[in-house]
């Protein structure tokens, strides 16, 4: 383990010649006058639902009881807020075109953090040839990214776990409509992204990575100034596409060009770099552990380090058929979780999976709350959104979605509750609300489709 | 020209499903134009059922009160008839992870490994390639960057060849360059330079030099042109003559790029930018030659067999897991062997054999090396596919009954004949099967201890009830594949219990196909010898290289592909250059602003 050093600027070199650098200097940071760490936003997204009876806690809003599914949570439980009653809009429900588009793991997924139908699908057919179209919107965590501007190396990060697929129900991140983002899975790649091979150490630039960035520096400025002209000659939705290829350009090119951004940390980072993660064979379904939790010791890394403060983190894809042969499972998750019997070998394989991808969550947490900032710890600085796609498994429900929220955003969220809107329950569209009021946005009233209902989940904030 | 008529490309008939009443309308097609009985007013063995009268492509007719299933392919309405008047938006084409090493291969002469750092491309209609959703994120806009620089690295190792070895001692290190700027250049955009290029070029090159040497100004240059939009976009900007028809015919190099990319997935060589340059690409004719003569090049091989990867779906190989436990058979080297099987075949069928559909469909010849020997109860030891014929028993049939593809349309712990019928039923005969719907009760019964998966999903989605009304279009015809187990091995019994691989195809549009069948094999004829199945491998095709589904105004170009497809007997390499002979091929839409 290799603490950074803050009071100057290091220099951290790639393994392909300086992919990336950490900002580690500001001034702010050692003069120490504020006390405001950053709000940061996670999303932890599982596949393949839940079952209510065994997963909702029991009890009162403030005083309740964790069910079956949660146990590893308990630690935690002063800082979570379960959002029991909240439903996908009736776009979502329905399909854009009051059709069924897409199945509910697909309509599930592309709605997740965008809030908006799948798009009708004239032009695009997924999901095994049903007819439905790619996520028609801007998700959450790219708008925050955009409205936000986090002077972070990175706007935002995707991270994904054995996701493999790249059809509609593998991406819940989007830059638009048709702009599905993927996710790095790869924990060498994120590692190499994030925090390079070595140090500088001196506070001096490597005169060959000094030239190398002058040499991407001039190729950026030369090809972007020709997309911008190319876009003069080709129609409206191919500018579009341009314009999401210059957006990207320039999201890499400062960390490209040794130009990143330095955050705003008060009194230094609580900042360990990790170690170079080893190799470990992501095609292999027994190692979903490993490369698991690497990646979440990564992304943790990302946040402490405040190189992002926007993260989107996704195991496997949505309706995934990921073996649980560790578990002693010999059947598909997918298939586990559409027996409707209950009891028996596939009803306890189905919890012993939730129960393994909820001791995963209760992992990250812990790694959060173990980072101290201030008087609190990174994941009371955070919002953190265990997600699925669909709610009951069996029945591919979608009008009861089984959403926690994990930290309090810097006290923007009263966190350690059991909220219940079954009575009059609320829309997807809210809760991304209030996430994008809690990390800062307080101006944003609606977000997603406006078939779901507007304003911020009551009682939440 | 056959106006009317024709099997369409996405079309559930809705006659048959009216009679089982599958919920749930899908698609925005046109309700009500269908008559409600068995055969609708298309002729036995064509396809429009229950519309008359209409250009026959992408319109259902629904048939009954609400209840049919309508997926027109367009969404709305009929496709167009020839002449063709107006042509579909195309997207703006980027370069697939496939085209890119291709075309970087072909450009640089180095080992494209670095390519695989590239995000792998999102998979629409089963295609990778559908334009719509290929976009630049920060993901692929970082790894553009380090990719590029990871290629030019290795191409200067190789200065003197990648500049044509142009003698820097006599000509001047700046010259060198300059001519590298224009001969590379006009490769790497697909089209003669302009001065902006050049200037672009070359001032990439002295950012390389200054300070540094020619062999990194040069290196700083393919950096420069890997990263540009010109060679990441299949643009199409040349001004048109005419602004505002609604046809524009694309330009010479243009037409060489979508020849290029259509029959080698990669960007044009020299010569063929040579032959646009002197505007040989003019009329159909000469096209259809200048691809024939393509498809005999072996950069054609790897180009054409990435198509029948991702239709019959082996693509997937790659990220396809089997459960260790239940197939300890299964491995990486058996992996490998099975995802050598299908393109050693299809090249066979198309460079060795007689080119023929009904060969792919139904030959009994297998590809197989020793991993794989072991899966198909045979025995070799090369370690490359050999050609062989498999044991009479197993009745095994062309493409369906590869290892590749019966482990692919399988889940990693058991069959799936949901799959495997949808496949036949969405990919060889392009018909669309809905997903269930949301305000229905899936509930299916209760788990049986049925011995065979035909007894377990008729139990589960047979039964009656909603999920037997679109079941019905798939299952019965994946269970005749039961006799091929999750990774392709073939077996008689399963838990014990004989299997049964009787199997019924109901309300295809070419009636011939439907009817009762025992085992692949028996499907395999039946769906070698239907015009339905041409049809829609040619419909495939279209979308394949179109990058894009087929909308209205592609009417006269389907028909057209179909015909010339049909004409030829079949032929999978006149398939290739038929779409040549399409409007969809010499055209593009006006862009709008």
């Amino acid at each position: 383990m290799n603490p950074l050093r803050f009071t100057r600027r290091n220099l951290l070199r790639g393994g392909l010649a300086a992919t990336a650098t950490v900002p580690l200097l500001d001034a702010r940071r050692a003069s120490g006058q504020t006390m405001t760490y950053p709000t940061r936003f996670v999303v932890f997204a599982t596949p393949n639902g839940t079952r209510n009876s065994l997963f909702w806690p029991t009890g009162t809003e403030t005083n309740f009881t964790l069910n079956t599914f949660t146990p590893d949570l308990a630690p935690f439980k002063s800082k979570l807020t379960f959002l029991k009653g909240i439903k996908l809009n009736p776009a979502l429900q329905n399909g854009a075109l009051g059709g069924t588009l897409g199945s509910e793991h697909a309509r599930g997924t592309g709605g997740m953090l965008t809030g908006r139908p799948l798009k009708s699908g004239t032009q695009f057919k997924s999901f095994g040839n049903t007819t439905s179209g790619w996520g028609s919107g801007q998700s959450l965590d790219q708008y925050l990214a955009t409205k936000l501007k986090p002077n972070t190396t990175f706007p935002s990060l995707q991270v994904g776990v054995h996701v493999r697929d790249t059809e509609v129900r593998a991406r819940i991140s989007y830059a638009g409509a048709d702009m599905p983002i993927p996710p790095r899975e790869d924990p060498k790649d994120v590692f190499g992204a994030l925090f390079g091979m070595t140090t500088g150490g001196t506070g001096m630039t490597d005169p060959a990575l000094a030239r190398l960035w002058a040499q991407r520096k001039s190729v950026f400025d030369a090809n972007n100034a020709e997309t911008e002209r190319i876009k003069a000659l080709v129609g409206r939705t191919d500018k579009d596409k341009l314009d999401a290829h210059l957006s990207a350009m320039r999201d890499v090119e400062k960390r490209l060009v040794g130009m990143t951004g330095t955050g705003t940390m008060p009194g230094g980072l609580a900042c360990t770099k990790p170690t170079m993660p080893a190799d470990v064979d992501l095609k292999n379904d027994d190692l979903y552990l490993r490369a698991g939790q690497t990646q979440m010791d990564l992304a943790v890394a990302a946040l402490a380090c405040d190189q992002t403060r926007i993260i989107t983190f996704q195991w496997s894809y949505s309706e995934s058929e990921h073996l649980f042969s560790f578990l002693n499972i010999s059947g598909n998750h997918h298939a586990i979780s559409h027996d409707f019997s209950s009891s028996g070998a596939n009803y306890d394989a189905y919890n012993k999976i939730q129960i393994w991808y909820q001791s995963q969550f209760a992992y990250l947490l812990g790694k959060m709350d173990a980072i101290k900032e201030g008087t609190g710890t990174l994941l009371d600085h955070s919002v953190v959104l265990w997600a699925t796609e669909i709610g009951e498994s069996t029945q591919h429900d979608l009008l009861q979605m089984p959403y926690v929220l994990a930290g309090s955003a810097n006290g923007k969220i009263r966190a350690g509750r059991l909220l219940d809107y079954t009575s009059n329950k609320r829309d997807n569209n809210q809760m991304l609300v209030s996430i994008g009021q809690a990390m800062g946005d307080t101006s944003l009233t609606t977000f997603g489709d406006a078939s779901g209902a507007t304003g911020p989940l009551p009682n939440l904030a | 020209m056959r106006p009317a008529l024709r099997h369409l490309p996405v079309l559930i008939p809705a006659l048959a499903i009216a009679l089982w009443g599958c919920s749930g309308v899908v698609g925005g097609g046109p309700t009500g134009a269908g008559a409600a009985g068995t055969n609708g007013s298309g002729a036995a063995g064509n396809g429009v059922s229950g519309v008359s009268g209409a250009a026959g492509n992408g319109v259902a007719g629904a048939a009954g009160a609400g209840a049919g299933v309508v997926t027109g392919t367009a969404g709305d309405g009929a496709l167009a008839t020839c002449p063709t008047t107006a042509a579909t938006p195309t997207p703006l084409r980027r370069l697939t992870k496939f085209e890119y090493a291709n075309t970087a291969r072909n450009l640089l002469g180095v080992d494209t490994t670095p390519v695989n750092d590239l995000p792998a491309d999102e998979v629409t209609e089963g295609f990778n390639n559908n334009a719509g959703v290929l976009t630049v994120s920060s993901l692929h806009a970082e790894k553009y960057v380090l990719v590029s620089e990871a290629l030019a690295k290795a191409a200067v190792k190789n200065l003197s060849t990648l500049t044509g070895g142009c003698n820097t001692t006599t000509k001047g290190e700046d010259a060198c360059a300059t001519e590298f700027a224009n001969s590379f250049g006009r490769r790497a955009f697909r089209r003669a330079v302009t001065d902006q290029d050049r200037q672009m070029l070359m001032a990439a090159y002295t950012a390389g030099k200054t300070g540094g040497s020619y062999a990194e100004g040069i290196e700083v240059m393919v950096r420069a042109a890997l990263q540009s939009a010109h060679f990441l976009y299949r643009l199409e900007t040349t001004a048109p003559a005419n602004p505002s028809a609604p046809l524009v015919p694309i330009s010479q190099y243009e037409l060489a790029t979508r020849l290029s990319f259509l029959i080698w997935a990669a960007g044009p060589d020299d010569a063929l930018l040579d032959a646009a340059g002197r505007g040989e690409l003019a009329d159909k004719a000469a096209v259809a030659t200048k691809a024939r003569a393509m498809l005999a090049d072996p950069k054609a091989r790897v180009a054409i067999t990435d198509f029948y990867n991702q239709w019959l779906g082996t693509s997937r190989l790659d990220i396809m897991t089997k459960s260790t436990s239940l197939f300890p058979q299964y491995s990486d080297a058996v992996r490998d062997a099975m995802k050598a099987e299908t393109p050693a075949f299809v090249e066979y069928v198309l460079w060795s054999g007689d080119h023929k559909l009904s060969t792919l469909l139904t030959s009994p010849t297998a590809f197989v090396s020793s991993a794989l020997a072991p899966i198909y109860g045979v025995s070799t030891t090369s370690a490359t596919p050999q050609m062989m014929s498999l044991p009479a028993a197993q009745a095994r049939a062309g493409i369906l009954t590869q290892a590749s593809f019966l482990a692919v349309q399988a889940h990693p712990d058991q069959t799936s004949p949901v799959l495997r019928g949808k496949f036949v039923r969405t990919k060889l005969m392009c018909q669309t099967v809905p997903p269930p719907p949301m305000d229905v009760d899936i509930t299916p019964p209760a788990v049986t201890s049925a011995p065979t998966a035909r007894d377990r999903f008729t139990a589960h989605e047979m039964a009656g009830g909603s999920c037997m009304n679109c079941h019905q279009l798939m299952d019965p015809i994946g269970f005749a594949f039961e006799s091929f187990d999750a990774i392709g091995k073939y077996r008689t019994t399963e838990n014990g219990a004989t299997i049964n691989l009787a199997g019924n195809i109901l309300a295809a549009t070419d009636t011939s196909l439907n009817g009762t069948f025992t085992g692949v094999k028996e499907l395999a004829t039946k769906l070698a010898a239907s015009d339905q199945v041409r049809d829609c491998v040619a419909t495939q095709w279209f979308r394949y290289s179109t990058g894009r589904t087929e909308e209205v105004p592609d009417g006269c170009s389907l028909t057209t592909l179909q015909d010339a497809f049909g004409a030829s007997g079949g032929d999978l390499g006149e398939l290739v250059v038929a779409m040549t002979q399409t409007d969809a091929f010499w055209y593009r839409a006006p862009y709008s602003q």
